[in-house]
């Protein structure tokens, strides 16, 4: 199992969404979240006055996935999730060891 | 009346109220009886004085007002006049005043004639106290009713209540505020006769109800029976207005009072102890209704400790359209109002029509007015939902009382969301520091009662489960037709409410960094001003969802999106010209009046801003072409209006160099600041410039033809036959020394926001001429101005100026040029 940490576009994450329940992944947990990449935010110009926006508001969406579908996954959120501008944002993958289920303590195969 | 035959019936008079008191008789009708005697003198003396020029009222205060005129107590008379006293009425007054001085009476009398009652003399405390027992003797009743009138304004009554607050305490502290005086002042001392008029004064400006309710009026009146006849008795053995009851009097009194003992000194230690119940009988009256008293804060309210209450319930019941001020008031002083209030309003509601509460233009416009954001709005709009009134003023608000509305969102019921959205507004001025942009920007918008008023509707759609804001626009327009709201309000409720969720859909929904989305939102709104309040109204809504809703990352967004809204719609706006055939100015064209033809209309319209049309309602904009007729070089068509506060000039003319900056100076150079406003050049050469300014001077309103003089002086600067430098030379020598507000002066040039136009925005502290020198600036530096945004926001302007040189954008070395220059010029007058 892999787990999936996507940054994304905020006005992106109907669409990322959408193309994992095409892939039959509904399960995912979603977070408002600031940061930047390597365009180190953006200037901003308000009345006449310069102001630096470092930390852009961004959309952090975690999925757990099998291996077998994980490319597939990765592929679904890039591509909904790109425009092909700066700011477009990250997919980090990571190794899952075991995974539990709460109500009925059940290890997930 | 002359002193050898007058002197003995007043000694007569004052020795038979002694006898009738000692024989047993009440102090008070004793009293009265001697009031009389000395009316029925006035009266006659009244009689002979002669005729006066506007008539006189001779009106009796103080004591002997109340009747409880002493023996040897002065006789306080206001002698009040229909007119300035003249020779009539100075010989009135020697023939009333002279008889009386010459019988032996001792007279304390003001003049005042009744133009002097507008500002009933703050300043004398103790004369306004007397008039609380102002009666009239003889004369014009029309006088005594005009004092009346100016006396029982709630303002002038919580005046003389602050009054006699100060004087009682000032009082006291001379007796060491103790009543137990072995040696007491019967009038002046703790628990003594001023202190009984207190309190009946207190209880006649407040709640006439109060002695009953408390159960003090009895005691009260056996006390002051008691204290008027020992003081009578005082005045008769000293035979002057002496009201010390010292020892030796209190011996021979409690003899000739035949108080039980054995002994002068026990018959002394009675009529003490007798005096003692009295006055601590007074003080706890004086104390209690001190303590619960209300304030007098308008017609049948006051002020207690449970909050706002009113005076009487049953008089209130009655008149339903008092009730909405009850909150008013509230909110002004800063409580709540009382829960009995409440009962009252929630007991007599049934059936009680919004005509009803709101029966004149002046009590709708009074509903407008408290809708204004400020503290306590939350908690009064709260309390007036609880007891049925906020329905009953807003009907379509009924609709949403207890709606439950199920989704993963919302925390509350829709009328408690609502009023959460006020709560939001409310704490952006209560508490700035949280959210200072917003909070800055909620100071900046001219109607914020629009704001309060479409967020009340936002949600009444809810009632049906299909698209609300549809709904809740439906039910809004009938109800927005019963307000005075100002020249576009209604047009910007109906919008705030049809389109409140659409900032939060481009904020957190869209591509915010894709320009033809914002664009697109720009276009929707037409103009900062409902940029600002959608993005004030997106921001209280989303945050009145749930404690959790509106987190940091949202404001963010929020921010963002009306950042790039404002510059999208102030910098970019001159390259989306009206056309010829224009489909969004069809329904302008569609409604024209009959007197505008089609072709003018399409003339006038073409080439300006698409812009203009969102800012203008269709009659204004009618009234521009009107102003546009057979407009020839040199001339200039004016009108001068006035709009809500401040004045409205619009000028319609063609272009010319210094076009600007001549008008600005003008306006300047007769004290006017200009606050907002618009100037558009179309291609073909026609300027429109519209600027609101406030006439801080005050020169239009105190000085009749003043617009003329100053129109007048715009249509010589236009034409050239005067200038406007010649015209604002003094006064700008005069604020050279008068430093502008300190606000960094800002100029930025942006050579890429437009397609036509360079754009130079400036940020500076406001001050008057500030306009004119930019613009001169700019005209001196060869370029012309096509179009101008003004705006003022607290002490800061903010113009944005479209401008090219020679018929083009600016190369970046003269935009670096014409940067410098107005720096320059702004840091000059620093």
């Amino acid at each position: 199992m892999k787990l999936l940490k996507a940054i994304i576009r905020p006005s992106k994450v109907d669409e990322v969404k959408d193309a994992l329940a095409k892939l039959n992944i509904s399960g995912m947990t979603v977070t408002e979240v600031r940061g930047h990449g390597k365009q180190k935010g953006h200037t901003a110009i308000y009345r006449g006055k310069e102001y630096n926006v470092s930390l852009l508001p961004k959309m952090q969406i975690e999925v757990v996935v099998n291996n077998t579908i994980c490319d597939e996954a990765i592929r679904a959120i890039v591509e909904a999730a790109r425009t092909g501008e700066i700011g477009d944002g990250r997919v980090f993958v990571l190794p899952v060891e075991q995974s539990y289920r709460i109500r009925t303590g059940e290890q997930d195969v | 009346m002359n002193a050898g035959t007058a002197a003995t019936p007043l000694d007569d008079a004052r020795r038979n109220i002694g006898r009738d008191i000692l024989a047993g008789e009440s102090g008070l009708s004793a009293l009265d009886r001697y009031t009389a005697y000395i009316d029925r003198e006035l009266q006659r003396l009244y009689g002979v004085a002669g005729a006066v020029d506007g008539g006189v009222a001779l009106i009796a205060l103080g004591g002997y007002g109340r009747r409880h005129l002493c023996p040897y107590s002065d006789i306080d008379l206001l002698l009040l006049f229909g007119e300035p006293v003249g020779p009539s009425g100075e010989q009135f007054l020697r023939k009333l005043l002279h008889p009386l001085w010459d019988a032996g009476f001792v007279v304390g009398h003001q003049v005042r004639d009744v133009g002097e009652l507008d500002g009933v003399d703050v300043d004398n405390p103790e004369f306004l106290l007397a008039l609380a027992d102002a009666r009239l003797v003889a004369g014009d009743v029309a006088l005594r009713n005009r004092l009346k009138a100016a006396f029982d304004r709630p303002a002038v009554q919580a005046h003389v209540l602050g009054a006699l607050q100060e004087l009682t305490e000032a009082r006291h502290a001379q007796f060491s505020g103790t009543l137990y005086q072995l040696e007491p002042d019967v009038k002046d001392a703790p628990g003594g006769l001023r202190d009984i008029a207190a309190v009946r004064t207190i209880a006649a400006a407040t709640d006439p109800g109060l002695l009953r309710r408390h159960g003090d009026a009895a005691s009260l009146a056996q006390a002051e029976d008691f204290l008027l006849r020992l003081r009578t008795l005082l005045h008769l053995d000293r035979r002057r207005n002496d009201n010390v009851l010292g020892h030796e009097l209190q011996e021979r009194i409690a003899g000739e009072l035949a108080y039980p003992g054995q002994t002068p000194r026990q018959q002394v230690e009675s009529l003490m102890a007798d005096y003692f119940s009295h006055a601590r009988a007074v003080t706890r009256a004086l104390e209690r209704i001190r303590r619960t008293a209300p304030v007098p804060l308008g017609v049948n309210l006051g002020r207690t400790r449970d909050g706002v209450r009113f005076i009487d319930e049953q008089r209130a019941a009655l008149q339903p359209e008092s009730w909405p001020a009850a909150f008013q008031a509230a909110l002004d002083a800063g409580t709540p109002v009382a829960d009995e209030t409440l009962d009252c309003i929630r007991r007599h509601g049934d059936g009680v029509s919004l005509a009803s509460l709101l029966p004149t233009p002046e009590h709708r416009a009074a509903m407008l007015r408290m809708l204004t954001p400020r503290r306590g709005l939350y908690a009064r709009l709260s309390e007036m939902h609880d007891c049925g009134l906020l329905g009953r003023l807003i009907p379509p608000f009924r609709s949403i009382v207890c709606r439950v509305v199920r989704d993963f969102y919302h925390k509350y019921t829709v009328d408690e969301h609502t009023l959460q959205t006020l709560r939001n507004l409310e704490r952006l001025i209560t508490a700035p520091e949280a959210h200072p942009r917003f909070s800055a920007l909620l100071n900046e918008v001219e109607s914020p009662e629009l704001l309060v008023l479409a967020l009340l509707l936002h949600d009444v759609g809810k009632w049906r489960d299909e698209d609300h804001a549809v709904e809740s626009v439906r039910m809004a327009e009938g109800f927005l037709d019963e307000l005075p709201l100002p020249e576009g309000g209604r047009d910007t409720v109906l919008f705030l409410i049809r389109h409140h969720l659409r900032m939060s859909q481009v904020a957190f929904r869209r591509d915010t960094e894709d320009p033809e989305i914002v664009r697109e939102f720009a276009t929707l709104l037409g103009g900062e001003p409902r940029l600002k309040l959608l993005c004030l109204m997106t921001f209280a809504d989303v945050g009145a969802v749930s404690p959790d809703t509106l987190t940091p990352w949202k404001e963010e967004l929020l921010w963002r999106v009306y950042v790039d809204t404002y510059n999208c719609l102030t910098r970019q706006y001159a390259d989306d010209l009206i056309g010829r055939a224009e489909s969004t100015a069809a329904e302008t064209v569609a409604r024209k009046p009959a007197d505008v033809t089609a072709a003018e209309l399409t003339s006038f319209l073409e080439g300006l801003p698409r812009r203009y049309l969102q800012l203008f309602e269709r009659r204004t904009i009618y009234e521009h072409v009107r102003l546009a007729r057979d407009i020839h070089p040199d001339e200039v068509h004016l009108r001068l209006a006035r709009a809500h506060a401040s004045w409205e000039l619009t000028a319609v003319t063609l272009d010319k160099p210094m076009l600007f900056a001549n008008i600005c100076g003008v306006l300047s150079s007769f004290g006017m600041d200009i606050l907002r406003g618009h100037a558009m050049t179309t291609p073909g050469g026609l300027v429109l410039d519209v600027f609101q300014f406030a006439d801080a001077e005050r020169f239009l309103a105190l000085n009749p033809g003043a617009s003329d003089t100053m129109l007048h002086a715009i249509e010589d600067v236009v034409a050239g036959r005067s200038s406007a430098e010649d015209r604002l030379r003094g006064r700008l020598r005069g604020l050279r020394r008068r430093p502008a507000a300190r606000v960094n002066p800002i100029v930025r040039m942006d050579g890429d926001a437009s397609q036509r136009y360079s754009v130079l925005e400036i940020v500076a502290g406001d001050q008057l001429g500030l306009l004119y020198r930019i613009s001169r600036g700019i005209s001196e530096q060869g370029c012309e101005i096509d179009l101008v945004l003004i705006a003022t926001e607290g002490q800061t302007a903010i113009d944005v100026f479209h401008i090219t040189r020679r018929g083009v954008k600016l190369t970046p070395a003269e935009q670096q040029e014409l940067t410098a220059y107005l720096q320059h010029i702004l840091e000059d007058n620093e």
